[in-house]
């Protein structure tokens, strides 16, 4: 499984990172932006800033990330404002979105870099409701593209001034997140096999749970990993069990990797198989 | 020998009798007429009973008894808040067949703990709660006068309208409808000592929920029994913050047998079969208090003006 977790500190850069980054100290997130730049110049990856808070982060003068004009002028980082941004992409859609990154990471790559190490500061586009669902698919689009070995990884930061659920939404579709852990207790990422959903899920998030799942392509099979699932209530067994209800009305077997004992239990007690066939595999204590 | 349980001729609506034995043969005597009475009249027989009861039934009732459908009581009958649900499941597939349905249920065995008689009181009563009024169907309950407790047989009294020995069949005069709703009303009875409490808000739930957890594993609860507790915690912190006035309090301790925690808030549950019946899966509406009697080994329920305590108990 991918790296994942809530973290404190920004880890060491890896492949396929995908970080969300709830942020309210500028000096703090300053410095976190350069060194997860940094990371990516060490890795042999071009680096693209996107986004004006991100953007005045790169003057935090020396640090690990170096000669920042240097890096410009010779094409290893680029800049582009919310506003260049949509002026390349148009309106914010997934689709957009998605060709876009995929053309920078296949030019990142044609020029000889491992890859694109992409910080995106949205906060801008996440503060108008009107993207808000869009946003929240784009994360999962691109945690696919990120998890599928593309060469791409990410920072995506939020301010922590955002309303509760517009981080909620955001959060959840990374592996890794650094945020007040009750604004998001789990994570619903892509892992090699498939989906993968860690942390804690109650009925409180449950809702937002089966929205995200709703909202998730699958292919003929759907594959989900509870094994780093630390703890599921009743509410989070119904919203998977309604996914798997969905799925099967597409034709769409699902398979549960790794879930406790305990979630089966609750499954039958349920009577949860009666609204779609799930395979459980991997079953741990 | 007739007994007089089979002679009555049944009636409408919900036929609830408690039968007295004394030893297997009386057992068998109030038993055996009853059930093939009902195999007679071509209708769903349903025995739950413990493994040791069920064994000399089934010795009685010799080629009859593959015709009956057996249920472990032991089992299900374990937490007497999981009964209704299958007495009420099975009349539904009765129903839907065209058949009466008749059952055997013995959930107060000689030998259970003593928080378990209080419950199985509270399961008989509200038996009547849950089918007077409905669908007529006839359960015939054995309780053992020679080894149970005085207070269960009193209480055995109390609950069924109708009360029978092999040699005497009579309506009970103890019997009152309104000792459902009183006895779910009714504090439980509280320790004196040993009690850790804390209380908890909007905010604590995960918090509430690691602190019942820690508590299973010192009081030497398995994994499992652990993760249960914190479902359950998670499942009743949620109702008091939606239901019960957004905050309550938790209370735990150990007894000589069992680990203990219980959930309060200042909220009023109506319902007295509330978490004690199965809802359609696709059907909306909560599940937490349901799922928690699955699977906990105890769970007492009680609710009044004064508010609503869920007192789980886990047997060590």
């Amino acid at each position: 499984m991918r790296g994942h977790g809530s973290v404190r500190e920004l880890p060491e850069a890896a492949a396929a990172d995908h970080l969300c980054w709830v942020h309210d100290d500028d000096v703090a997130f300053g410095a976190a932006v350069r060194a997860f730049l940094a990371g990516g110049l060490d890795r042999g990856e071009r680096l693209l800033c996107v986004g004006e808070r991100a953007i005045s982060a790169l003057d935090g003068g020396e640090g690990p990330l170096g000669d920042v004009d240097g890096l410009r002028a010779g094409g290893v980082l680029e800049t582009m404002t919310i506003a260049e941004a949509y002026a390349a992409t148009g309106a914010f859609a997934v689709d957009r979105q998605r060709a876009f990154y995929e053309a920078a990471t296949r030019r990142a790559r044609a020029d000889g870099y491992h890859g694109l190490r992409v910080v995106a500061e949205v906060t801008e586009l996440a503060a108008d409701p009107g993207n808000v669902a869009e946003l929240v698919r784009w994360e999962h689009a691109a945690d696919e593209f990120i998890a599928s070995g593309s060469g791409m990884s990410a920072m995506c930061a939020y301010r922590s001034d955002l309303p509760a659920d517009t981080l909620g939404g955001a959060l959840a579709m990374h592996p890794t997140t650094h945020a007040p852990d009750h604004l998001s207790p789990w994570r619903l990422f892509l892992d090699e096999h498939g989906l993968a959903l860690a942390g804690s899920v109650d009925t409180f998030t449950a809702d937002r749970l089966a929205a995200l799942l709703a909202g998730t392509p699958t292919g003929a099979r759907a594959v989900l990993d509870l094994g780093d699932l630390e703890f599921v209530d009743v509410a989070g067994c119904r919203a998977l069990a309604g996914w798997a209800a969905s799925l099967r009305a597409r034709g769409v077997p699902l398979e549960i990797r790794g879930a406790s004992r305990l979630t089966q239990r609750v499954w039958q007690v349920l009577g949860l198989v009666e609204l779609a066939p799930v395979t459980f595999t991997g079953a741990r204590g | 020998m007739t007994a007089p349980a089979a002679t009555t001729p049944s009636s409408a609506g919900f036929e609830h009798e408690a039968l007295f034995y004394r030893d297997d043969e009386t057992f068998l005597a109030g038993l055996l007429p009853y059930v093939r009475e009902g195999l007679a009249r071509g209708e769903d027989v349903l025995v739950a009973e413990p493994a040791d009861r069920a064994a000399v039934l089934r010795d009685g009732l010799g080629a009859d008894a593959a015709a009956v459908r057996w249920l472990d009581m032991g089992v299900v009958g374990a937490n007497p808040a999981r009964i209704i649900g299958l007495w009420a499941t099975a009349l539904d597939a009765a129903s839907a067949a065209g058949r009466r349905l008749r059952g055997v249920g013995e959930p107060a065995w000689p030998g259970r703990h003593e928080a378990e008689f209080v419950e199985c009181r509270l399961h008989e009563l509200l038996l009547n709660t849950a089918f007077d009024g409905g669908a007529p169907w006839r359960l015939l309950c054995p309780y053992d006068q020679a080894r149970l407790p005085r207070a269960v047989r009193t209480g055995a009294l109390q609950s069924h309208p109708v009360v029978s020995t092999p040699e005497h069949r009579r309506p009970s005069t103890a019997f009152h409808r309104e000792a459902a709703a009183a006895a779910f009303d009714t504090p439980l009875h509280q320790p004196a000592d040993g009690v850790l409490r804390g209380s908890y808000g909007p905010d604590d739930v995960q918090a509430t929920r690691r602190t019942v957890a820690s508590f299973a594993r010192s009081a030497g609860l398995t994994t499992e029994q652990g993760q249960v507790l914190e479902l359950a915690a998670s499942e009743l912190v949620a109702n008091s913050l939606r239901h019960g006035g957004g905050h309550g309090t938790v209370s735990l301790w150990a007894t000589t047998d069992a680990a203990v925690v219980e959930f309060r808030d200042g909220g009023r549950i109506a319902d007295p079969l509330v978490g004690r019946l199965a809802l359609p899966p696709d059907a909306p509406g909560g599940r937490g208090l349901y799922a928690v009697n699955q699977l906990c080994d105890l769970v007492q329920v009680r609710s009044s003006t004064e508010g609503t305590t869920v007192r789980i108990t886990t047997w060590r």
